[in-house]
């Protein structure tokens, strides 16, 4: 066990927590931020997704250690009260069904939007390629995205 | 009184802690000493703390005509959803049923999930029936109360009933125009007799102000925070965190096991034999699942270690070659395969169980079974136990069978996390790993349909589907029977259309009644059926009505990039009834869409010496954001009886992709997944 200092939303962090123990459950269980979900483990379906200096990284195969001194948001971390550009996108377009997924399809979006703000088809479709939705919302999700870039972007 | 929707529905989520109840009521007026007993105790979706930091000064008023509904003297109109919310959307769609009929202001309503009890009926949630077997009964729960409404403003007023109605939340006289709002009525409803269903009239549905309208899913403020609470979610004090190990060929049990390595992971706990398997208790879910990582289990993998699904395949072949076929008779068999459910949530499971109660978080489909079953577990009173449905991370027809008694111990997981939790004697948060996920699931049969009809006669179309007997765990998937019967009858019909010369939309014609023929007409409209298609790509037809309750129509069209098939766009034209919620039902046909292509272009469960092969989503691929189809519906208006909507486009989709790959390579393909031959 080590103690770490992280960056989460904004706020500083002090957590115990093995070296390898992956930034998901950080987040979940030492941190009670739950917005950032489990579902393979293996950094293959993206529903963990958050930003690390920006960077759409799979949290479930992000050690603790390797995330110290940078900027970490999660879906909690975009607003709190459903104002930022793409959670508003999100409920104009009805996206979300289950909605399990939603909060690492949204991340994905913003770490797309924050390097590409105009997206082509092609860059939002290689962005999103690899955040699993079961339910198959992908076509509003497109939607939700191209409106923000209309309305102005982040 | 200005309460926006998003304030409610944050009321809705956070009940329990207080703090933003506090916030809401600032915004009102003082609230007189209530006159009217309070409800029974509202169910939450958060567990509720032992302390509450701003407890209320005073309750406000409320009056509850009927299990469904309460109305508070400030207005707000709190509805309560029975049904469990997979993502199909009951939260949203069956408040707006109770809401329009009430005359209630969508914007002052919330909706609360029930816990499990008899007294709302049958709560179980599947074969798409929940708007269809609830739109009676919760019209007539809004209009008992909005005639109670009515009544109560008429005796204030000293007016006749008859000459006032409801709206907005607001009852008002008709001939003078003179208003009252639903809250400053409570006080005088609640010394009103409720009135009898025959003494109520039902809206005329040309009045209906929220059915049919656009409206958002009610969950949609907390989805996009983060803040929604799935199972995988639920958090208590003291909680301890578990994963279970069972053995990977079903049936299997463990013969021997070391868990010295187990106990060495820092953070667990305790190693629990339960029934059929073993548990991992630890102080966090990833130190339960490295504590399961270094369990040295011996399996004894009993008599299904044998279970290949290639041979399955094989024997079913046999069986079906067995039935012959006639002279001037066209006959062929399609197979669909085994597959999983693949859920983004896996199973879990959060209990606390205590001296003086019981409470279970299960995402289910099913929570009166769960109730039965761990009232039978704990042998307590089901009157002891409490079960809450938190929003459940997709079901499709896996959390279905929770309690049942007949589930394997491996599948049953609301059965382990009591087992653990009574042996631990502290709150148990238990959840599968997604291998674990694929490993227990209950998978959709394999089956070979065999299709015939005489070639002068599509009215002599017959089907016979034979199921392999295989003892792999079987469950309901989406659609249950009806996606082979689609794939089946909506290949063999296009075949019997090109076998006679005869267009599939005009075949269609003489094998459907009037209601399934509009849907195609539809879908051959939107498409552009029989227009040229540009070079490499083609269009197929079908159409089907799940539980012959909803037609629907798709035409998709496909090209073929390195000998694989893409599905570019899909039309869909839909009778579901009424509408309750138009942009809903776009949706679900969205998701079936994806679903059924998932069947259709991914990969199916294989089984090898009774294990499944396929244990996570890089060897059991779903449908991805840049395989989505463009797709397009319509939805034929309609004042029938609303039915179902979630499992009625998942059906329709591979025979349509199928039927599109054949106009465009000549390869008949009768066998999801659909491959194309290698040359």
């Amino acid at each position: 066990m080590a103690q770490f200092t992280l960056s989460v939303n904004g706020k500083s962090q002090s957590v115990e927590a093995d070296p390898n123990m992956p930034l998901l459950w950080v987040l979940r269980e030492k941190l009670g931020l739950t917005g950032t979900k489990y579902a393979c483990a293996e950094g293959d379906c993206g529903n963990c997704l958050v930003l690390v200096d920006d960077q759409a990284v799979r949290s479930c195969v992000t050690a603790i250690s390797s995330v110290v001194g940078k900027a970490i948001i999660t879906i909690e971390g975009l607003s709190t009260d459903g104002s930022h550009p793409l959670q508003l996108a999100w409920e104009a377009e009805n996206v979300a069904q289950c909605g399990y997924c939603q909060p690492g399809q949204i991340m994905a979006a913003a770490a797309l939007l924050k390097q590409t703000p105009s997206p082509s088809d092609e860059q939002i479709n290689l962005a999103m390629a690899d955040v699993l939705c079961r339910c198959g919302t992908y076509q509003r999700i497109k939607k939700a995205i191209q409106r923000v870039v209309t309305d102005g972007g982040l | 009184m200005d309460i926006n929707r998003r304030e409610f529905l944050k009321i809705s989520f956070v009940a329990g802690t207080g703090l933003i109840v506090a916030i809401y009521l600032d915004g009102c007026t003082p609230s007189p000493t209530p006159t009217v007993a309070p409800t029974s105790k509202a169910p939450t979706l958060v567990p509720t703390p032992t302390t509450d930091p701003t407890p209320m000064a005073e309750p406000l008023a409320t009056i509850s005509p009927n299990v469904f509904v309460t109305i508070r003297e400030d207005g707000l109109v709190t509805i309560t959803q029975h049904r469990s919310e997979l993502g199909q959307g009951v939260r949203t769609a069956l408040p707006m049923i109770l809401a329009d009929e009430l005359g209630a202001d969508w914007n002052m309503v919330r909706v609360e999930q029930a816990l499990a009890d008899k007294k709302y009926g049958a709560q179980d949630t599947g074969g798409s029936r929940s708007v269809d077997s609830c739109y009676g009964s919760l019209r007539m729960a809004g209009a008992v109360t909005r005639q109670l409404l009515v009544n109560a403003a008429a005796q204030t007023w000293n007016l006749p009933a008859s000459d006032c109605y409801a709206e907005n939340s607001l009852v008002i006289h008709r001939p003078t125009g003179k208003q009252l709002p639903f809250g400053d009525l409570v006080i005088p409803a609640s010394s009103l007799p409720v009135p009898s269903s025959d003494e109520v009239k039902l809206k005329d549905p040309a009045e209906f102000k929220i059915i049919g309208t656009r409206v958002g899913r009610v969950d949609n403020p907390e989805i996009v925070t983060g803040k929604a609470l799935y199972g995988m979610d639920v958090s208590l004090p003291g909680m301890l965190y578990a994963t279970v190990v069972y053995c990977p060929v079903f049936g299997g049990k463990v013969a021997s096991y070391d868990d010295s390595l187990t106990r060495q992971v820092r953070g667990v706990r305790q190693v629990v034999p339960i029934t059929g398997g073993i548990a991992i208790v630890a102080d966090g879910t990833w130190q339960a699942m490295q504590g399961k990582a270094a369990l040295r289990v011996e399996w004894d993998s009993g008599k299904n270690a044998t279970i290949n699904s290639a041979d399955v395949e094989q024997v079913l072949r046999k069986q079906v070659m067995q039935s012959t076929s006639a002279e001037g008779e066209l006959a062929q068999f399609y197979t669909f395969s085994y597959f999983a459910h693949a859920t983004m949530e896996t199973m879990n499971c959060t209990v606390d169980i205590r001296p003086d109660g019981c409470d279970l978080w299960v995402p289910t489909q099913d929570s009166q079974r769960v109730l039965s079953n761990a009232s039978s577990l704990l042998k307590r009173s089901s009157s002891n136990i409490k079960v809450h449905v938190p929003l459940v991370g997709g079901a499709f027809g896996r959390r279905l069978e929770d309690g049942y008694a007949g589930l394997p111990p491996s599948a049953d997981y609301v059965r382990q996390a009591l087992e653990i939790a009574k042996v631990v004697g502290a709150p148990i948060h238990m959840v599968w790993t997604r291998q674990d996920d694929f490993e227990h699931d209950l998978f959709h049969p394999m089956t070979i349909t065999r299709v015939r009809a005489r070639l002068d006669d599509i009215s002599s179309l017959s089907m016979q589907t034979f199921n392999a007997l295989a003892p792999i765990p079987l469950g309901y998937w989406r659609g249950v029977a009806n996606p082979q019967d689609a794939f089946a009858r909506e290949s063999f019909l296009d075949e019997f259309a090109v076998a006679t010369g005869v267009d599939p939309v005009e075949l269609r014609r003489s094998y459907h009644d009037q209601r399934s023929q509009a849907v195609v007409d539809k879908v051959a409209e939107m498409s552009g059926w029989g227009s040229p298609m540009p070079a490499g790509s083609a269009r197929g037809l079908a159409h089907f009505a799940t539980w012959s309750q909803t037609d629907v129509a798709q035409v998709a069209e496909v090209i073929i990039n390195k000998n694989e098939i893409h599905v570019t766009r899909v039309y869909c034209a839909v009778d579901c009834g009424l509408t309750i919620n138009p942009d809903m039902v776009a949706g679900q046909i969205e998701s079936g869409i994806a679903f059924g292509l998932t069947a259709a272009l991914k990969e199916a469960m294989d089984f090898e010496n009774g294990t499944p092969m396929r244990t996570n989503f890089s060897d059991y691929p779903i449908l991805r954001f840049d395989e989505m189809p463009q797709v397009e519906v319509q939805i034929i208006p309609s004042t029938q009886h609303p039915t179902g909507i979630g499992e009625m486009s998942n059906p329709v989709i591979s025979p349509a992709v199928a039927n599109a790959v054949f106009a465009l390579t000549g390869q008949r393909l009768r066998k999801l997944p659909l491959r194309l031959s290698e040359d």
